[in-house]
């Protein structure tokens, strides 16, 4: 029983970790333009597309995969923000919001998305990515584990690192926070303020076909595999959305629940448990398990 | 002469009323003196697509043969096609827009049981005969529904009984894990499956209900692994079904016979790619309806009609399944005769009892039977060669009801 307990919990970990790099894009997204992000789903799944196509098609090596999907992904994400939200955003009336319909935007992209790949030949069955690491299970103990698996968790750490190095330490990142925490002022000194959207808009998408690279071996590809965008909601609302690591210890902590609850409760309740964690978190801790006390962000 | 004039014009007017009363009689949409309207249906595009477009290949071909031979009592058949992806809001608007638009004699369609379920109310509503296609459709057959035909390659209560009895008589199988999905298609499966296990004396010593968009297995196999069973029947969809397969090679556990239900494995060849993992395949099995496996002797006459037809695409183990459906539709035709109604349609359905070169059993339907065909086989796969087990296995009508 005790082997059965920590199998669930590693495994839980690596899925926990695999809903993380899906919620870094979106909180990325987030704390740059306070729009939520319900397309993010459907980006995860055009980089896993995209890298198949470069695989298969064009017979690219996974490094060029890799590199085909992120500059694909990025025009994809820097052409929404210029083609739909910008526009959006220079036809509001001064004082006007156009937030939520910003929002519902984003669900116009997912289905126009999903739209779109359903014509590639490689969406008519089931297909698995081939993994960037294969080889025989790690055995850590009883625990066993693929590589492929170990490879998301470290990744996930790394890309969360790199992503708080960015925010902190480069001038890109803070002229980012600057234009997320107050357009005008950052305007005021400088700063593009429509550029730094669109570049936000294209380095979330990178982050999200990176996602999808990485979980087309795991979770197989379909045109459908977006829908991980509501664990990947669940795991941001569970570490606080305005926290990066706080949105990968919340992928984890919803990842091992899950399993606990496949475990010793009903595998049927497996699908309902990050809609329950959801509940529990915003009614009893709105900011997320990680999250700081709750501030007023605008200036 | 006024009362002969009289007489004569009434004559001549009381026979060109006779006369005209033959071409006069309202005939059901769909039905002209020289065509016969058919709306097919199928998931042409998403995830589940490839249920669909081989088998709705497949009748294409069959009505096209039928064409060619001169059509039935003088009347060609001309097809209307639509996509419905497997979605059940998509399949209600086809099939109203099949009827509504098109005027369609009757439908043949529906891959997936949802889709066609959704459809039951409409149908039935609006006296449409309608054939499923490949959809094993149980809630559409079970209570039959007069104008409702399906499960062509057999229910998921046929597919599920048909896997347990073979677990318990070919692999001696005492201890069973079950592993079905937590809808419609799932229920349906486990009803049967638990009933013949207990008509047999088997124990169910694990039932894993897991969601159809389930992104890890890791506990379910936990649980199975646990309960040390003598065999693991899996209903799961295709990418679950890979999930499961992965946990299964990964956990070791390939002492234990795996037997997977033909939904959840398509196309063999590209499961096995998806799996990755040839140790999975030491013992492991696959149901099929069809009377041989897919690149067997038996089915090469229709893969070979499918290859004249369609040069540029290699069809998939669904392809068979779109003929039998087709079938009993035009043999139904030929029973109605020249003066063909819908009522008349689904009278002659009803008399159909044939084999049909395709599946394991024979298409039967009856007055209080809707679902077509109850028999299967059972595939041996290595991950190299497929090998048929010996004997075929059906359902009784009875277990899991």
């Amino acid at each position: 029983m005790l082997i059965s307990l920590l199998q669930a919990i590693a495994s839980g970990v690596v899925t926990g970790c695999a809903y993380a790099l899906v919620a870094l894009s979106l909180v990325m997204i987030y704390k740059s333009t306070d729009v939520i992000n319900f397309g993010g789903g459907e980006m995860v799944m055009i980089g896993g597309y995209l890298a198949m196509f470069a695989l298969l098609a064009i017979g690219l090596p996974y490094a060029g995969a890799f590199v085909f999907a992120a500059v694909v992904a990025f025009m994809v994400g820097a052409a929404f923000d210029r083609v739909v939200l910008d526009r959006m955003l220079g036809r509001a009336l001064p004082g006007q919001s156009v937030l939520v319909a910003m929002v519902i935007a984003t669900v116009g992209l997912s289905y126009v998305l999903k739209g779109l790949v359903r014509v590639v030949p490689y969406t008519e069955e089931v297909r698995r990515l081939a993994p960037l690491f294969a080889g025989d299970p790690v055995f850590l103990g009883p625990i066993i584990l693929q590589r492929q698996d170990i490879a998301i968790v470290v990744i996930a750490v790394l890309l969360m690192r790199a992503w708080w190095a960015f925010f902190n330490f480069t001038l890109l990142g803070k002229a980012l926070r600057a234009t997320s925490q107050n357009p005008r002022a950052a305007a005021l000194i400088g700063i593009p303020v429509r550029a730094m959207r669109m570049t936000i808009w294209g380095i979330a998408a990178i982050f999200a076909a990176m996602a999808g690279i990485l979980l087309g071996p795991k979770l197989l590809m379909t045109p459908d595999m977006g829908s991980v965008v509501i664990l990947a909601f669940a795991a941001a609302i569970v570490g606080g959305f305005h926290n990066l690591p706080g949105c990968i210890l919340g992928g984890v902590v919803l990842g091992v629940v899950q399993n606990l609850v496949g475990l010793y409760i009903s595998s049927r309740a497996i699908v309902l448990t990050p809609f329950v964690v959801i509940m529990l978190v915003l009614v009893l801790r709105p900011q997320g398990l990680f999250g700081g006390a709750v501030v007023t962000k605008k200036v | 002469m006024l009362a002969t004039l009289i007489r004569t014009l009434l004559l001549g007017a009381g026979a060109a009323l006779a006369l005209g009363a033959l071409p006069v009689r309202a005939a059901d949409p769909g039905v002209t003196d020289t065509e016969i309207v058919i709306g097919l249906h199928a998931p042409l595009s998403g995830p589940l697509a490839a249920f669909g477009i081989d088998p709705l290949n497949a009748a294409k071909m069959w009505y096209e043969e039928v064409n060619k031979k001169g059509g039935i009592h003088g009347r060609k058949i001309r097809l209307i096609v639509e996509d419905d992806k497997c979605n059940p809001n998509e399949a209600v608007l086809v099939v109203k827009r099949l009827a509504t638009v098109h005027n369609v004699f009757m439908i043949n369609g529906g891959s997936c049981t949802p889709a066609v379920i959704a459809t039951q109310e409409f149908i039935s509503r609006e006296k449409i005969p309608f054939a499923m296609l490949n959809a094993a459709g149980d809630n559409g057959v079970f209570p039959p529904i007069r104008y409702m035909f399906g499960a062509f390659g057999g229910t998921q209560r046929a597919d599920g009984a048909v896997l347990v009895e073979f677990a318990f008589n070919a692999l001696k199988a005492r201890r069973m894990a079950f592993i079905v999905h937590d809808d419609e298609y799932g229920n349906a499966k486990w009803a049967t499956s638990k009933a013949v296990a207990e008509r047999l004396g088997a124990e169910a010593v694990a039932v894993e209900r897991i969601s159809p968009r389930v992104t890890d297995v890791t506990t379910p196999m936990l649980n199975i692994r646990a309960a040390r069973p003598d065999v693991i029947i899996s209903a799961a969809y295709p990418q679950p079904a890979v999930l499961i397969a992965q946990k299964y090679g990964e956990f070791k556990m390939t002492a234990i016979p795996m037997v997977q239900a033909v939904q959840g494995i398509p196309v063999p060849d590209i499961f096995q790619k998806n799996v990755g993992n040839d140790a999975v395949f030491s013992n492991f099995y696959y149901g099929s309806p069809l009377n041989d496996m897919f690149n067997g002797p038996r089915q090469q006459k229709w893969v070979q009609m499918y290859k004249q037809y369609y040069p540029d695409r290699t069809p998939g183990a669904w392809m068979a399944f779109g003929l039998p459906p087709a079938m009993a539709v035009t043999r139904a035709l030929e029973k109605a005769g020249r003066n063909l109604t819908r009522e008349a349609f689904v009278e002659a359905m009803e008399t159909l009892d044939f084999e049909s070169e395709v599946f394991a059993g024979k298409i039967q339907f009856a007055k209080g039977r809707r679902d077509g065909m109850r028999s299967a086989i059972v595939i041996r796969f290595d991950g190299k060669k497929h090998t048929v087990m010996p004997g075929a296995y059906a359902w009784n009508g009875r277990d899991g009801m």
